[in-house]
């Protein structure tokens, strides 16, 4: 296929999902240079762009929608993590979901979204061609072109199922006592939240197995907290504090 | 083209900071399911498997919101979120990340209980050695909740028997 004309079809979207939707189709990101085009009715469409969780309200909108389309090809285009598998929304009283899927229980991949009513439609014998799943609450308008491309076989899939066994003993220690550690994070998830509180902890980390002494410890501190910007020099100076406190009261005890 | 961004035919990197799908380090993961009592969409689930023994910490980024609550809350920085957004796909499997971690048995009476063996280690490295018996913390560790209790209430009953014959 060259070029797909699309349909909006909003079941319920927080509207994020269609400013970043719109944002794809502005001069800058540009979807109509694969031949993307937004078409007013559903009967000249290709794809839907389905975005939302698929609420009760909207889902006989939404099968009337899809039932209209030329029964070929019929894409679906499943926009934001909602119209992928219901979202943050999951388990919302207004959203549809087949019975037998329940709103709790473990299957994975996730049920819900716009995948309800593809599966209803399939089980009354109505052709439903592919579904792409684009997630992201919302994707970027990047997103958006990446799997519209994808679709369009312009590019390669870069996600493919991951499974690990772990099966190692081994955690991993890190230079400060592990006890402190957590403890430290802690302390500093309250100044100024966990992301740059990882980062001035690690930083922390290994000013402390560069440092020999206190001593040097303190030059370097000082040496951080003039390279960096305030909040981030005075968070270190407090856990600089904090453990010299810690090693010289022999742990928690002090 | 002038204004138009070539997007998919060049490469583009997340600007910084940008909170992307997580991943989960299956190196530094210990399954404490830190991350699934975070997660606010039930993105990420802990499911046991008793009778072989297994956990599996399932990690579902197409039911991902991205708030990065998991990298907030685990404790060994194994959940951290990455600047890929490249994900779409015309497959949902494709969106699953499962780690699988081995659960203790218990040495008393054998059946398998509701914590890893990482976990063992990663609470053990967390303990005071001298505050507590190390040793005698590391022997209850190898055994089930329910043959823990059981052991307290018959050492109990020994101590009291000794006091009131």
């Amino acid at each position: 296929m060259r070029s797909v004309w699309v349909f909006h079809l909003d079941t319920g979207a927080c509207n994020g999902c269609e400013i970043e939707l719109f944002d794809a189709l502005t001069p800058y990101y540009d979807a109509e240079r694969f031949g993307v085009k937004l078409v007013g009715s559903p009967r000249h469409a290709h794809a839907v762009l389905a975005t939302g969780p698929l609420t009760r309200q909207s889902y006989h909108a939404a099968k009337e929608v899809i039932k209209a389309m030329p029964p070929k090809p019929r894409i679906i285009i499943a926009i934001g993590t909602c119209a992928c598998s219901g979202g943050i929304f999951y388990n919302g009283y207004p959203i549809h979901r087949r019975p037998e899927d329940g709103r709790k229980g473990s299957e994975y991949p996730r049920r819900g979204g716009i995948d309800e009513l593809v599966r209803d439609l399939r089980d009354e014998g109505e052709p439903v061609g592919p579904v792409m799943y684009i997630p992201g609450c919302p994707p970027r308008p990047e997103e958006i072109l990446y799997g519209i491309a994808l679709l369009l076989g312009l590019v390669e899939k870069r996600v493919r199922p991951e499974e690990h066994e772990a099966a190692g003993l081994e955690v991993g220690r890190p230079p400060i006592d592990e006890r402190l550690r957590l403890t430290l994070r802690e302390r500093l998830r309250h100044v100024i939240g966990h992301f740059d509180a990882d980062r001035v902890l690690e930083d922390f980390m290994g000013l402390v197995s560069r440092a020999k002494d206190e001593e040097e410890l303190h030059r370097l501190v000082e040496d951080y907290r003039s390279r960096k910007d305030e909040r981030l020099g005075a968070c270190m100076e407090l856990i600089e504090t904090e453990y010299l406190r810690w090693k010289r009261g022999g742990g928690e005890r002090s | 083209m002038g204004v138009t961004l070539r997007y998919p035919f060049v490469s583009i990197e997340a600007p910084p900071e940008y909170r992307g799908v997580p991943h989960i380090d299956p190196e530094l993961c210990i399954g404490c399911g830190a991350c699934v009592n975070a997660c606010p969409p039930d993105a990420l689930m802990r499911i046991d498997d008793l009778k072989n023994g297994t956990r599996e910490i399932v990690l579902d980024i197409g039911r991902c919101i991205r708030c990065a609550r998991c990298e907030e809350v685990c404790p060994t920085g194994a959940v951290k979120m990455t600047g890929r957004f490249e994900v779409a796909s015309l497959d949902r499997r494709d969106h699953v990340e499962v780690v699988r971690l081995r659960l203790v048995r218990c040495e008393a009476c054998g059946e398998y209980t509701d914590y890893t063996e990482r976990q063992v280690v990663k609470a053990l490295q967390i303990l005071p050695e001298e505050e507590y018996d190390a040793e005698e913390i590391k022997a209850y560790s190898r055994i089930c909740r329910r043959c823990r209790r059981k052991l307290s209430a018959l050492g109990a009953i020994e101590a009291s028997r000794r006091f009131a014959p």
